[in-house]
């Protein structure tokens, strides 16, 4: 804001009621808003008060807005009804009406002024100066702060050569987006031979979703002219053009008004200012095409041509508009024009980076807790735009990427956070900075769809006269709609890239060769969604709408038909919910107990209130279900062949049970431990999954012919052959505990979780001290508290070196440990352990977030002299758990310790031999470890001979259905589930969860949206 | 929106520039872009957007090159060869490219080749196999399903959108060569195509159908629809209007398949118009005469065109017919003396053919009773300029319009009547930056574009160009020096123009004095101006005046005798200059030398070896009174259609049955050949050689590209013949051998010789071998010496508005057709395109009426009466109607008036009075007094009427059935009529 004050008259105790009046407000009303606010002060006689209206904030999100200066009181979301209470509470008796601040979305703190909503305090507003301190239809506003000062300055003391050399020294450039220097751009067109030439102003902001031209214009129309006129001035036009769409009416007017007044004042017209500078201004609206953006098509538009460009040389600048010398600056250009010129270069030039100077306005939209036009210093982080500004990613989802520069820009992942924002930055990532547009990405994005939502907009925008922008792009729609709809081929990724790179290479103007980039960025970093839409018809992110019908057994590992299951059980049909469930696990209730429910995190249930409790429902089947959902057993004829399945986890025993029940084939299932069920016996806690109900399932298996032997090592593979079997199933999982790596862990106070939870669950006497650490974010670590608090330990703390929101663990789980009075201490590490007076002594040291890693997440770094030490007795390590493959196998290994394995068959390299679950991937979930067993059924079926599909029909298949209402769901959230209360929990190893009753059951069954029945 | 900055490009003042292309060194033109300097290297680079005649446009994106120091792939077709440019053309990436866009552009094209127009001649299909696409790249792609309608409106092609690849060649000719804008590209991204406005179909468009587009179009998306391959083109002449463009006639068999136009002709550039492309079926029309036909005995001489020419006629031999005509001419010549025959030459055909025809008059006949059609047009023209410069002719060439400053359209419907050269006025308009001031009392397409419409009043052109000579002599803005050593006359042209003030000339011409003083500094300003001006300046009763006064303007501001200025009459017909040249004018022999002239009559006579009479024979306006007043028994009539083209037809008609004997040789069976006693079949244009002289005097050869029909022969074998037959060899192997006779006797024309035409012609004056002719006249000198201004005062027309004529009629010809419509109404194409006449009405004449846009009109002067559908437009002026004379159903021309230019016996055409009311109320007022009332006055108030009271009454009550008790049963378009009518009147 200008040293000058507001432009609201601030001085003699008057005050000022300001309502915004861009165009996102007065769609709310803040028109009506401002009348009865007027008649409010009116009617409670405050002489002192004025009501007055400006142009937007930038954050549209918390409008209508109102601002109460002096004071500087930021109320947001200002109904009618509000006038009232504001005119009277705050204005009369002198007490703000609080339930109107911000609330900051991090801190959920209300905050009552304007300049410290943590929005605007990153900002550095110089573009956007006076955009909702001013009235922008009144030119004496403008003037109050400064207006026009520039323009007095450029006409009364400088020469057109000084003003280039001024603005040339700001190292401002063009903010249109490619960023060519303003300065050089003016000479050029000063210097061009001729009396006649041109200054446009490019007010044709066609990204979708920005809108900070258009809130310049609406807020602070008479920047843009001082810019224009002392532009004109400088390279010798005495005619002018605003190119603005016509979608702008409020701009347009706005522009009017500005005009008829700066010519009024002498600042527009002949003569000016008694200089003998003479200039004229029109506005041309456009018809909205996105490529009148682009200055040679913006020009043939103003001369009533199609708006198509036109090839360069020459360019603007030598045979413009009617083919004389014109200069093309955009609106934010041009608004920083007169504060270069009125704080001089030199100041201009001490903000931003080394070759992007001053700052930059953008769009910031997309899913961002605080959505709005943001002005920041050049070169600022994406990620303190994003995070800071933008106060992060809402619903605790995981920020994907950024998308900058609009349509023609490019989507960069997590890894980019710490990137500058500036122009050559942005476009060594593949991005642009184009004119400002930046959405944020979370993980619930489709990058494919993504991709494909940017493209066809370029598509439809194309004007249609380069062949390869024209056709290239409706070609590379065509294949990114068949990727979308699980019709693409492998091959198509790298034709989309040929595409791409022969659009960028061939297309004339900007648009065609930044078209592709979207496309190209996000096969660029986000392959494996192209290639997982392809190989596996799988959308990661549940949004295409050709491959996903239910966002939840889309995300299910193994495909449950979830909407099905939840039908039957609101009509109280368990059995059968069941049994719908076994038609894709042998694990129904294991994973009504365990299951980490990805699906939960799509269901589209969740954008309206809360996700439908799947998880919960499954176990309320599976609890109340009389059968075990097989009904009348079916076993195929035998095949002849023999499968040795390594391990008795959920990855072996799911492929065990396939192959023995679809397959024919006959399995022997071997287990190095005393029990079976692999990490679902050894790892996981009985107060999560009780013996019984494993037991259960895994009889089941044995039902189907599959034979166990537990307290069966095997040490090579060699001798499974001999013993005639066709065809090995590693699935040995991973039970190793990773060690801490600091000095001091191997003595015997220091127990690894894997060893412990594995004692613990196969009855093993297990002896802990009072005082417990556990290092580890994971789900391990939190069993391991709790079990800790279990075995009686006083005090358990959780140590993690990141912070509660990198922490992998299960946010419920979280929750809960807490509750059984677990601490947690983040942003520690563990770096040194040694014995002293009894007790073990660890030290650690502090950590701080520092700079994304790859797997998008901020690096924790050590806080220089921060180490601390504490006293504890026993200390768990949870930092990992890795496969334990006998060397004797002789299998490939690859470098975090898994195995290798090709992942569309889950062959090893030896003939023969298959591994699937946490050897393959590293530690993960029983669902996946059940997706890893069907698909090893599935393989190792083929390789036996059989058909290789495993997929059966155990319940009777659903009579059509009419696709659900689309009607307003009244908002109601799950029901909260009974569990035991915190201080019965630790007493043993009960379940903690109660599950739901059949009422809340049936009552959250009928929650379910049904997308899968939803018409495409 | 991004957008690349500039740089500075230093540019080097060179003719030429040496640059090298895949390793060879070229050198182009400076100018030249990359593409034309490898192209003319011999160096093929694809391109589907690129035409020489084109601006560069950029977007097929398959003349991609590398250049060295350059950034990426560079459009060819949109860069600039400089100096020491290093140009790679085939790189892998360039190849790479090129294949993607060619892959792209085929996966969207649909069509089978076989069965396409195109096969063969495809520029996609040359492209693909260049490139060498292949199938299994190809296939990766996804192939469009997209099928769009095709545009079949138009008569003469169809537009395929399925098979455009919006290369905008259409476009971008439609813009840049015809500048009529017709289509445009639109809508966006994969829905961008070639639209008309309002994307209808082309035929409800403006497009004008001069087939630019089809072809410039480089696939099979616009297509003739008649398509053949030539086997073989024949260069020859448009055998339309006075512009002569040179066109290629591909034949195959005896019949012409195709036409093109000569892209190397100076005068079209390629260029045609919608006659000259589509406009040659005529030459097969079933119509065509075959055989001599003699008149049966006793047949009448009023059968209708249209009515069995067998009833009438009978066929006879060669022989016969032309024994029955020369012995009918010789006895009448015996009886009655040579000038009781007259002979009408035509502005049809040949050079040699007018010369013969004159000769035949003049040689044989002896009488100078030899007149052709250009008394209709440019007699005033030939009249004036004779006596203001001391040529008749147009001064400069085509190819000057482009390079004036200011055009000055007077009287003229360039764009319609001449529409090659009404291209190159809209060109210099839009891309040269030419102004343009048109006078018209009409719009026109010209005038749409003007920086100032005069329109004034019909036939006050001499007040008009008196009062902006006013202003220029007032303002002093005229070319002091060029007057003083150039001109005489300028005191009396001084002190004449004095007179007509702006006030005064607003006053008579109705436009406004602001106008003329803003056209008057337009035009002294200008550097270089021409005037282009046709029949709305010479067919007037002052004609000669007003084409002394554009002499006068143009003398007066310097503007003769150079490159970009001069003095344009628009001659009609294709060789109406060489009828002129030829001599067919009753007054001057070939090459104006004038037959009261004894050394040429010497000159002439001992060449012809017979004696020749001194005394200038009758116009052919003078000719129908001669007959009338039964001093001339005979006419043969060769090519011309009197019973069409002249005033007053009526009259005509009685003349032309009144004649003892009548020869009419034609092409087709003409209004005025059925009156005849012999019918002589004539072959047409495509059927010989010859030459035709276009308006810019360029002496053009025309080539016979397929045999006459039947027996008809050459007109220059006939006439042959028929002197033969009375008597006097002529004798004429070839028409090149006429034309050696030409160039022996006439100094005009004395370095023509066919050896010499092959090319584009040459223009004349070319006195010898070695001249190579002459583009402009004037230079330095006038012809005459001093070019001389006439002072000319304003004479109004001979007829003015009248209570019982309250209109002014003006005629004129349309775009489609030409003439008296004899070829052109017999072109299936041009007959689709604008099957019959109308009458333009202005709308608040059409309010006054109570007529709505295609009533039957009745239209009638004092001499005449015609009926015509009324077409109401704001293109006229209130007051003001409008109606070509093309119309065999309603000939105009039975109600002009024949009133004569008193020096240059041109009829006044462009003024008569009229009145026009509803054709059914005319007709019901033929016995109906109530009826006739209202159609001699049809605003009159019918209350000043005397009416029985039951009359009244039933008027009063606007009941229909009561006023059809007393006036008879109405038809149903009087009814609504009335009704409309009744409800106007205040009682």
């Amino acid at each position: 804001m200008s040293a000058k004050g507001n432009g609201n008259g601030t001085s003699d105790g008057q005050r000022t009621v300001l309502i915004c009046q861009g165009t996102g407000c007065t769609s709310s009303n803040s028109e009506q808003i401002r009348v009865a606010l007027e008649a409010e002060v009116e009617r409670a006689g405050l002489a002192d008060v004025k009501v007055d209206f400006t142009g937007c904030h930038g954050f549209c999100q918390q409008g209508p807005i109102v601002v109460v200066e002096p004071e500087g009181t930021f109320y947001t979301h200002v109904q009618l009804e509000d006038a009232e209470e504001i005119v009277r509470s705050h204005l009369v008796e002198g007490k703000p009406v609080e339930r109107l601040f911000y609330r900051d979305p991090v801190t959920d703190e209300a905050i009552a002024r304007y300049s410290d909503v943590v929005f605007y305090k990153k900002q550095k507003r110089l573009i956007l100066r006076n955009c909702g301190h001013i009235n922008p239809e009144n030119i004496d506003s403008y003037i109050s702060v400064g207006g026009y000062e520039a323009l007095n300055k450029v006409l009364s003391s400088m020469s057109p050569e000084q003003v280039i050399d001024e603005v040339k020294k700001s190292g401002l450039r063009g903010r249109g987006g490619a960023g060519f220097s303003t300065g050089q751009k003016w000479e050029f067109c000063y210097r061009a031979p001729g009396n006649e030439k041109y200054m446009i102003c490019n007010a044709d902001e066609g990204d979708p979703g920005a809108f900070m031209d258009r809130s310049i214009m609406e807020g602070d129309p008479n920047t843009v002219l001082e810019g224009m006129i002392i532009a004109a001035y400088a390279i010798g036009a005495s005619e002018g053009y605003i190119y603005c769409r016509a979608e702008y009416p409020l701009a347009i007017k706005r522009l009017y008004i500005a005009i008829e007044q700066a010519e009024e004042r002498g600042f527009l017209g002949k003569d000016i200012l008694g200089s003998g500078f003479n200039f004229a201004v029109h506005v041309k609206e456009g018809a909205g095409a996105f490529v009148c953006g682009e200055e040679t098509a913006l020009m043939a538009s103003i001369e009533g041509k199609r708006g198509m460009p036109r090839p360069r040389p020459p360019f603007p600048a030598q045979s413009g508009l009617w083919e004389k010398p014109t200069n093309i600056n955009n609106v934010k250009t041009l608004a920083s024009i007169p504060v270069i010129i009125g704080q001089g270069a030199e100041w201009y030039s001490s903000i931003g980076t080394d070759k992007s100077k001053g700052t930059a306005v953008f769009a910031l939209t997309g899913k961002v807790a605080n959505s709005g036009l943001v002005e920041v210093p050049m070169g600022m982080p994406l990620r303190e735009i994003i995070f800071d500004i933008g106060g992060g990613i809402p619903d605790g989802k995981r920020f994907k990427a950024v998308q900058t520069g609009g349509p023609s820009g490019g989507c960069l992942p997590a890894s980019f956070l710490d990137s500058p924002v500036e122009y050559e930055s942005l476009a060594a990532a593949g991005s642009i900075m184009g004119s400002g547009g930046m959405v944020v990405l979370d993980e619930d994005t489709c990058m494919v769809d993504v991709a494909k939502y940017f493209l066809s907009f370029t598509q439809l925008e194309s004007c249609g006269k380069c062949i390869p922008c024209r056709w290239g792009t409706k070609q590379m729609l065509d294949i990114l709609e068949d990727i979308a709809n699980g019709k693409g081929q492998i091959e198509d990724i790298d034709l989309l890239i040929e595409l791409g790179e022969a659009v960028k290479a061939g297309s004339l103007c900007g648009l065609g060769q930044t078209a592709p980039n979207p496309v190209l960025s996000t096969i660029r970093y986000f392959r494996d969604e192209y290639e997982s839409h392809i190989k596996w018809l799988h959308c990661p992110a549940a949004v295409c709408k050709g491959l996903v019908k239910a966002p939840c057994s889309h995300t299910c590992p193994a495909g449950v038909d979830v909407p099905r299951y939840i039908r039957l059980i609101a009509e109280k049909r368990y059995d059968e919910a069941v049994a719908v469930i076994r038609e894709r696990i042998p694990f129904p209730s294991v994973c009504g107990y365990v299951c980490f429910h990805p699906c939960e995190t799509k269901c589209r249930r969740g954008q309206i209130d809360e996700p439908i409790a799947i998880r919960a429902l499954k176990r309320f089947a599976a609890d109340h279900a009389r059968t075990d959902g097989l009904g009348e057993l079916r076993v195929a004829p035998p095949s002849g062949k023999r499968a040795a399945i390594i391990g008795s986890g959920p990855a072996g025993l799911t492929a065990a049970y396939y192959l023995a029940k679809i397959g024919g084939h006959e399995v022997t299932v071997f287990e190095a431990l005393p029990e079976e069920g692999g990490m679902l016996r050894a790892g996981i806690p009985r107060y999560r999954l009780p013996e019984e109900v494993l037991d259960a399932e895994i009889d089941v298996i044995r039902k189907v012919g599959v034979e166990i032997r537990t307290n069966t090592r095997v040490e090579s593979l060699d001798m499974l052959r001999e013993q005639g079997y066709d065809a090995i199933f590693l699935a040995v999982g991973a039970h190793a505990g990773v060690k801490m790596g600091v000095a001091g862990e191997e003595i015997s106070e220091v127990v690894d979780c894997v060893s412990l939870l594995r004692d613990v669950s196969l009855g093993k006497k297990v002896k802990l001290g009072e005082k417990v650490a556990v290092v580890g974010g994971g789900n391990a670590a939190i069993d391991a508290s709790r079990t800790a608090r279990r075995l009686g330990a006083k005090e358990v703390t959780i140590l993690y070196r990141r912070s509660r929101d990198e922490m992998p663990a299960a946010k419920e789980e979280v929750e809960e440990a807490m509750e059984e009075g677990v601490d947690m201490q983040f942003l520690v590490a563990p770096k040194r352990i040694w014995r002293q007076n009894g007790h073990v002594r660890m030290e650690c040291i502090r950590m701080e977030l520092g700079k994304t890693d790859s797997s998008g997440r901020r690096r924790p770094e050590p806080v220089a002299d921060s180490e601390f030490d504490r006293a504890f007795d026993t200390i768990i390590a949870a930092v990992g758990q890795a496969p334990q493959i006998p060397g004797e196998m002789g299998l490939a290994i690859d470098k975090r310790g898994t195995l290798h394995v090709d992942l569309d068959t889950l062959a090893t390299d030896v003939e023969g031999v298959f591994a699937g679950g946490d050897v393959v991937s590293g530690p993960a979930s029983v669902i996946e470890a059940i997706a890893a067993g069907r698909q090893a059924a599935i393989s190792i079926d083929k390789y036996l001979g059989g058909s290789g599909v495993i997929d059966e029909v155990l319940a009777q298949p659903e009579e059509p259905q009419a696709p659900p209402e689309m009607e307003e769901e009244e908002e109601r959230g799950r029901p909260e589930m009974q569990s035991l209360p915190p201080g019965e929990r630790t007493k043993d190893f009960s379940v903690v969860e109660c599950g739901f009753t059949e009422a809340e059951a049936i009552e959250e069954a009928r929650r379910c949206l049904k997308c899968d029945l939803e018409e495409e | 929106m991004v957008t690349k900055e500039p740089t500075v490009l230093e540019e080097k003042k060179l003719d030429t520039v040496t640059l090298t292309i895949d390793g060879k060194k070229v050198e182009a033109a400076n100018g030249a872009t990359v593409l034309e300097a490898a192209l003319d290297a011999g160096i093929y680079i694809p391109t589907l957007c690129y035409a020489p005649d084109l601006k560069p446009y950029g977007a097929c994106r398959l003349c991609i090159v590398e250049i060295e120091g350059m950034r990426g792939l560079v459009t060819s077709c949109t860069t600039r060869a400089t100096d020491g440019m290093v140009v790679h053309t085939e790189t892998p990436r360039v190849s790479q490219s090129r294949r993607t866009t060619m892959e792209l552009i085929m996966a969207n094209h649909q069509g089978d080749c076989l069965t396409c127009a195109k096969n063969q001649q495809c520029e996609l299909q040359k492209i693909a196999r260049y490139l060498g696409i292949e199938q299994e790249h190809f296939d990766r792609l996804r192939k469009s399903t997209r099928v769009l309608p095709i545009d079949t409106s138009h008569p003469a092609f169809n537009r395929d959108p399925n098979k455009c690849i919006l290369c905008a060649k259409c476009v971008r000719a439609c813009h840049e060569i015809a500048c009529v804008g017709a289509i445009d590209l639109a809508f966006r991204g994969y829905d961008a195509k070639v639209s008309t406005f309002g994307d209808k179909p082309i035929l409800e468009s403006i497009c004008e159908s001069c087939g630019e587009c089809i072809e410039h179009c480089p696939t099979g998306a616009l297509v003739p629809k008649k398509v053949k391959q030539a086997a073989s083109e024949v260069k020859t002449v448009c055998p339309y209007c006075g512009v002569g463009c040179s066109i290629y006639l591909g034949t195959r068999g005896n019949k012409i398949v195709s036409v093109r136009g000569d892209k190397e002709s100076p005068v079209n550039k390629g260029g045609l118009c919608v006659k000259g492309r589509f406009g040659f079926d005529f030459v097969e029309h079933p119509d065509r005469l075959t055989m001599p036909l003699v008149r049966k005995d006793g047949r009448a001489k009023d059968v209708k065109v249209n009515g069995n020419l067998r009833d009438v006629f009978r066929e006879a031999s060669w022989d016969e017919a032309l024994d029955l005509v020369a012995e009918k001419l010789s006895a009448i010549k015996e009886e009655h003396g040579p000038d009781s025959i007259g002979v009408l030459s035509s502005a049809k055909f040949t050079n040699e053919e007018n010369y013969l025809v004159q000769k035949f008059a003049r040689a044989v006949l002896g009488t100078n009773n030899v007149d052709h059609c250009a008394r209709l047009c440019h007699a005033s023209t030939v009249v004036a300029a004779l006596a203001a410069f001391g040529d008749g002719a147009m001064s400069n060439s085509i190819a000057d319009f482009a390079k004036a400053d200011l055009l000055l359209v007077i009287g003229s419907n360039t764009t319609e009547c001449h529409p090659i050269i009404g291209r190159t006025v809209r060109q210099s308009v839009k891309f040269n930056g030419a102004k343009l001031i048109v006078a018209d009392p009409r719009s026109t397409e010209l005038s749409k574009l003007a920086d100032v419409h005069l329109r004034h009043r019909p036939g006050t052109d001499v007040a008009l160009l008196n009062a902006i000579m006013h202003v220029i002599i007032d303002e002093e803005l005229h070319e002091k020096r060029f007057i003083e050593e150039r001109t005489e006359g300028f005191q009396e042209l001084a002190a004449t123009v004095r007179r007509y003030t702006p006030e005064m000339a607003e006053e008579i011409t109705g436009v406004s004095k602001s106008d003329i003083v803003q056209a008057a500094r337009l035009f002294a300003g200008a550097g270089k101006a021409a005037i282009l001006y046709g029949m709305g300046i010479t067919q007037h009763t002052t004609g000669t005046d007003n084409v002394k006064s554009v002499a006068n303007l143009l003398m007066l501001t310097g503007n003769m005798g150079r490159e970009g200025t001069g003095f344009s009459p628009l001659r009609g017909q294709n060789n109406v200059q060489g009828a002129c040249d030829m001599g067919a004018l009753p007054n001057v022999f070939p090459g104006y030398q004038r037959v009261d002239n004894p050394d040429a009559r010497l000159k002439f006579e001992s060449a012809w070896g017979c004696s020749l009479y001194d005394k200038p024979g009758l116009p052919v306006t003078e000719m129908m009174g001669a007959v009338s007043q039964g001093k001339m028994k005979a006419m043969y009539v060769v090519g011309e259609n009197p019973m069409m083209s002249e005033p007053y037809l009526a009259h005509v008609k009685k003349a032309m049955s009144k004649l003892e004997f009548l020869v009419v040789q034609d092409v087709f069976p003409t209004e005025t050949a059925v009156l005849a006693d012999v019918i002589l079949p004539a072959a047409a244009f495509a059927e010989k050689n010859g030459t035709f002289t276009n308006t810019e005097r360029r002496i053009q050869k025309l080539n016979k590209a397929v045999e006459p029909p039947g027996e008809a022969r050459p007109d220059w074998r006939i006439v042959s013949d028929l002197a033969n037959k009375m008597g006097h060899p002529f004798d004429y192997e070839s028409a090149q051998d006429v034309m050696e006779e030409i160039a022996s006797l006439t100094p005009i024309y004395g370095g023509i010789h066919y050896d010499r035409l092959d090319n584009y012609g040459l223009q004349w004056p070319c006195v010898d071998r070695l001249d190579p002719g002459t583009p402009i006249l004037h230079e330095g000198k006038f012809t005459r010496g001093l070019g001389k201004f006439h002072a000319v005062e304003y004479q109004p027309p001979a007829e003015s508005v009248s209570e019982d004529y309250p209109l002014i009629l003006t005629t004129g010809r349309v775009l489609e057709h030409w003439h008296t419509g004899s070829m052109s109404r017999r072109s299936e194409v041009l007959n689709t395109l604008n099957p019959g006449g109308s009458v333009d009405i202005h709308p608040n004449d059409a309010l006054k009426m109570g007529i709505v846009d295609g009533d039957l009109l009745s239209i009638a002067s004092e001499r005449g009466k015609i009926e015509t559908p009324v077409r109401i437009t704001d293109e006229t002026a209130p007051g003001l109607a409008f109606m070509a004379f093309h119309w065999r159903e309603s000939p105009v021309n039975a109600l002009t008036n024949d009133a004569l230019d008193p020096a240059a016996k041109i009829p006044e055409f462009k003024v008569t009075a009229v009145k026009a009311v509803l054709a059914v109320l005319d007709r019901a007022a033929q016995d109906n007094e109530f009826f006739a009332r209202l159609a001699a006055n049809p605003v009159e108030a019918l209350k000043e009427y005397d009416l029985t009271a039951e009359e009244k009454a039933a008027i009063l009550s606007g009941d229909v059935r009561r006023i059809e008790k007393w006036a008879g049963k109405l038809d149903e378009r009087l009814k609504t009529w009335l009704v409309a009518r009744l409800q106007q009147e205040s009682w």
